[in-house]
């Protein structure tokens, strides 16, 4: 395995990212880890620096000898995921029942795109859990709705500060607080230097921007016959907008201002120039080059992973823990496949999130967060608030919230990045430099209650409706702005 | 025949009165009393939410509110259901869905059934092969089915091209023309056996005895089957196709897992849709009235249905 080479580009940003990291806060120098040095240098020095008891920590919180129930849903494992991810989540329920061996937990794991649908129809009939871990687009819809209880870090033993500002917004609702941060993540740009090198491109240097990835997908395409760009724009899906929104905020284009400094949510951006330039990218590669999977369409990422393995995907974007997805895949397979797979492993390379024509870079702010719900929408109309509490306090400690998020993520608690957890990962996972040198680049989705249609329905619509030809990528940006012009005003279909 | 030639003989004055729906109950009693916990069930379970539903019809649901906080908007609605230009693509690819999945599934459960009704070796082999579409879950048959399209890599056009029939991977569901044609052929496929099983079971009442003497008769094959057993099957046809027709308004699981309703809408039947506007969006006013008006039309469907089977009774009854 060689070093990824993503060096330059690096340096290059690391101004930016801390002009960023600044536009994130105001209160930046309070953060528990100084986010004004934040670098891969940075998160290497503090690694391993502090050690945390979580039981003595939330035994503050909640005595360990609380008895209680508690019912708890949470976002878990998928298809997409590695194993080692799963096996976190089961020595995590393990951990909190020997902990708190006294509260009877009754717990239930629901994947990313069935969570939502779940928990609105359980909320319809008051028959809720008492605590939900809800993917970080989804709280301030139910916090708007009265459904969350207020719940800020100070209620479980932490402080405001040892959660990123920016995943912090994610959980406030007209100034209150109704969650806490489990995990933040920001993808990477992932491509084979095999591919690269056979395209005739430089197989250490990943495209710089989204038009050199529209350039390159072709390239690839029409040099080797297989697809360039994991391109994905299934409806329903939060891997669409995940991938689609970095694209359309570094054109400088957006759903709203969301990725200003300080974002108001007032101005529709859809239909701007720069919007309508991001979509003609992909249209660029699905339709004109045709550079792309065709399945695009009905893909989720789970589908370009194998695609990658097996050598007929150049470049997609992803999380760090595709690289263990990608070994868990290839100790599956057998024969020659097995050795085509090591050589895709060999060649994998992360770098950055290319920039836009004017040299912006930006990504999802994405993860999770943890709410505590009101008792009258949960079933049986009780919450035990202590075992609630313990339950939060478990998985957002500095431990667990970086155990939990191991291979694919970040710790919701920065503490976590002090712990001798994040230096044993730092060791073992690979390339997770430059996912956590994505974070100062994330931009957190619109806090709106529209949030969810919009990126869920009407961006993968907008891409759909572009890329099979149904409209222009004029008519699809100006229908897609018109929905969510609707939508925030209360109307439309 | 007594009764009228009586009633035509007795003076006018003498007609017993009919009595009333209340009397009639009362001397049923027993007999309503034996089906009342049916009926308090279904009120509660049927009646009441359809009920909801209707009245939830004329409100309007934000995604910021409650349900409970619903603005009530008269039949704005349905005016704006109406007015919409996806309703209308909805309910095109519905009307298609269900007239092409209901009668080829139909023809082709005919044929495969008229096929097994003749003895031959394997008979029992193949007709319990046939049944295997209608068996198998309908959610594992369509992830099967989504990865024999993938457009890139699917087992269907990798035979195609391996045989020449075209020399590039064929697009069958990620492409607006093509999925719908693709995703009626899974149906077809799942459903073809039912129709199958229903026109066996009508096979084994269609007399022996009248095939034999159309036979001596001189019958020909066609002529038997036109004349004999076609009319024989009438009713458990019609029985079958309204079945199927009802099954195929109400199908939900191909469509959402294959494709989702996409691309851009083009496999978006009336419940998929609804089912998007509830959930996804939580639009449960404008849902609801898309429900109200697929129930009338199911309940149009139900009346064709109840009429048939009233109609095979009378003739199995004469």
């Amino acid at each position: 395995m060689r070093n990824y080479g993503f060096g330059r580009a690096l340096a290059r940003g690391m101004a930016v990212s801390t002009l960023m990291v600044s536009m994130m806060s105001t209160s930046v120098l309070g953060q528990s880890v100084d986010l004004s040095k934040w670098s891969p240098e940075y998160v290497r020095s503090i690694a391993g620096t502090e050690e945390f008891d979580t039981a003595e920590l939330c035994g503050a919180v909640t005595p360990l000898d609380y008895e209680g129930r508690l019912t708890f849903w949470y976002q878990g494992v998928f298809e997409g995921d590695p194993d080692l991810l799963r096996q976190y989540y089961k020595d995590f329920f393990e951990a909190f029942r020997a902990t708190y061996p006294n509260i009877e937990l009754e717990e239930q794991a629901l994947t990313y795109n069935d969570l939502l649908d779940k928990f609105r129809t359980a909320l319809l009939g008051n028959a809720g859990p008492m605590v939900v871990r809800l993917q970080i687009l989804g709280g301030v819809e139910f916090a708007s709705k009265g459904y969350l209880q207020e719940l800020s870090p100070e209620d479980v033993g932490w402080k405001t500060e040892d959660f990123w500002p920016g995943a912090m917004k994610s959980v406030m609702w007209e100034g209150k607080t109704y969650g806490i941060p489990t995990n933040n993540e920001t993808m990477a740009l992932i491509w084979n230097a095999d591919i690269f090198e056979r395209a005739g491109l430089d197989p250490e240097a990943p495209p710089a921007t989204w038009d050199d990835v529209v350039a390159y997908s072709k390239q690839i395409h029409d040099k080797l016959g297989v697809a360039g760009y994991g391109l994905v724009a299934r409806k329903n899906a939060g891997n669409t907008p995940y991938r689609f929104m970095p694209q359309l905020w570094g054109y400088g284009g957006g759903v709203f201002d969301e990725a200003d400094p300080n974002p108001t949510y007032e101005e529709i951006r859809l239909d701007s120039d720069a919007s309508k330039q991001a979509l003609q990218a992909s249209v660029d590669m699905y339709v004109r080059d045709q550079s792309v999977p065709v399945s695009a369409l009905t893909n989720q990422q789970a589908d370009n992973q194998p695609l990658f393995l097996a050598g007929q995907l150049g470049m997609m974007i992803s999380h760090p823990s595709d690289y263990n997805v990608m070994l868990d895949l290839q100790a599956k397979a057998t024969g020659d496949d097995q050795t085509k797979a090591q050589t895709v492993i060999d060649n994998m390379r992360y770098g950055l999130i290319p920039t836009g024509p004017d040299g912006k870079r930006a990504v999802v702010f994405g993860g999770s967060n943890i709410h505590i719900l009101n008792p009258e929408y949960v079933e049986g109309g009780e919450v035990d608030e202590a075992a609630a509490k313990a339950m939060v306090c478990f998985w957002t400690s500095p431990e667990w919230s970086l155990k939990m998020a191991y291979a694919g993520s970040n710790p919701g608690n920065l503490n976590g990045f002090k712990t001798k957890w994040m230096k044993e990962r730092l060791d073992s996972i690979k390339f997770l430099d430059v996912t956590t040198s994505m974070l100062p680049y994330g931009v957190p989705f619109p806090t709106l209650p529209e949030t969810p249609e919009i990126m869920n329905i009407i961006i993968p619509d907008m891409l759909q409706n572009a890329l099979t030809g149904a409209m222009t990528v004029d008519e699809a940006a100006e229908d897609a702005a018109e929905k969510v012009r609707a939508l925030t005003e209360g109307g439309g279909l | 025949m007594t009764t009228l030639a009586g009633h035509a003989n007795a003076p006018r004055g003498s007609i017993p009165a009919r009595p009333s729906i209340l009397q009639q109950m009362w001397t049923s009693r027993a007999d309503y009393l034996y089906v009342l916990p049916a009926i308090v069930v279904m009120l509660i379970v049927i009646a009441y939410p359809i009920y909801y539903t209707i009245e939830l019809s004329f409100f309007k649901t934000p995604p910021g509110l409650q349900l409970r906080d619903k603005i009530f908007v008269g039949a704005d609605n349905y005016t704006a259901i109406l007015s919409s230009e996806v309703f209308w693509r909805v309910t095109i690819n519905t009307v298609i869905w269900t007239l092409a999945s209901t009668l080829i599934a139909f023809v082709l459960g005919y044929g495969a059934a008229l096929a097994l009704h003749r003895d031959f070796a394997g008979r029992a082999v193949l007709r319990a092969i046939l049944i295997i579409p209608w068996v198998i879950s309908a959610v594992a048959a369509s992830y099967i089915w989504k990865w024999m399209y993938h457009s890139d890599f699917g087992i269907i056009g990798q035979v195609l091209v391996q045989f020449g029939f075209t020399d590039r991977q064929p697009n069958f569901i990620d492409n607006v023309h093509t999925v719908l044609p693709s995703l009626i052929v899974v149906n077809i496929w799942r459903e073809f056996p039912f129709a199958m099983i229903m026109i066996m079971a009508g096979l084994q009442t269609v007399p022996e005895q009248l095939l034999r003497a159309a036979r001596v008769d001189g019958a020909s094959t066609w002529q038997r089957f036109w004349h004999v057993t076609f009319p024989h099957l009438r009713g458990v046809s019609t029985v079958t196709i309204l079945l199927l027709a009802v099954a195929n308004f109400n199908s939900f699981i191909i469509p959402w897992i294959m494709t989702g309703g996409g691309p851009s809408n083009a496999s978006h039947i009336w419940i998929t849709h609804i089912y998007e506007l509830a959930f996804g969006r939580q639009r449960w006013g404008v849902a609801a009235a898309y429900s109200v008006l697929l129930f009338v039309i199911l309940m149009a469907l139900g009346y064709f249905y109840v009429r048939a089977l009233s109609g095979n009774e009378k003739e199995q009854g004469a």
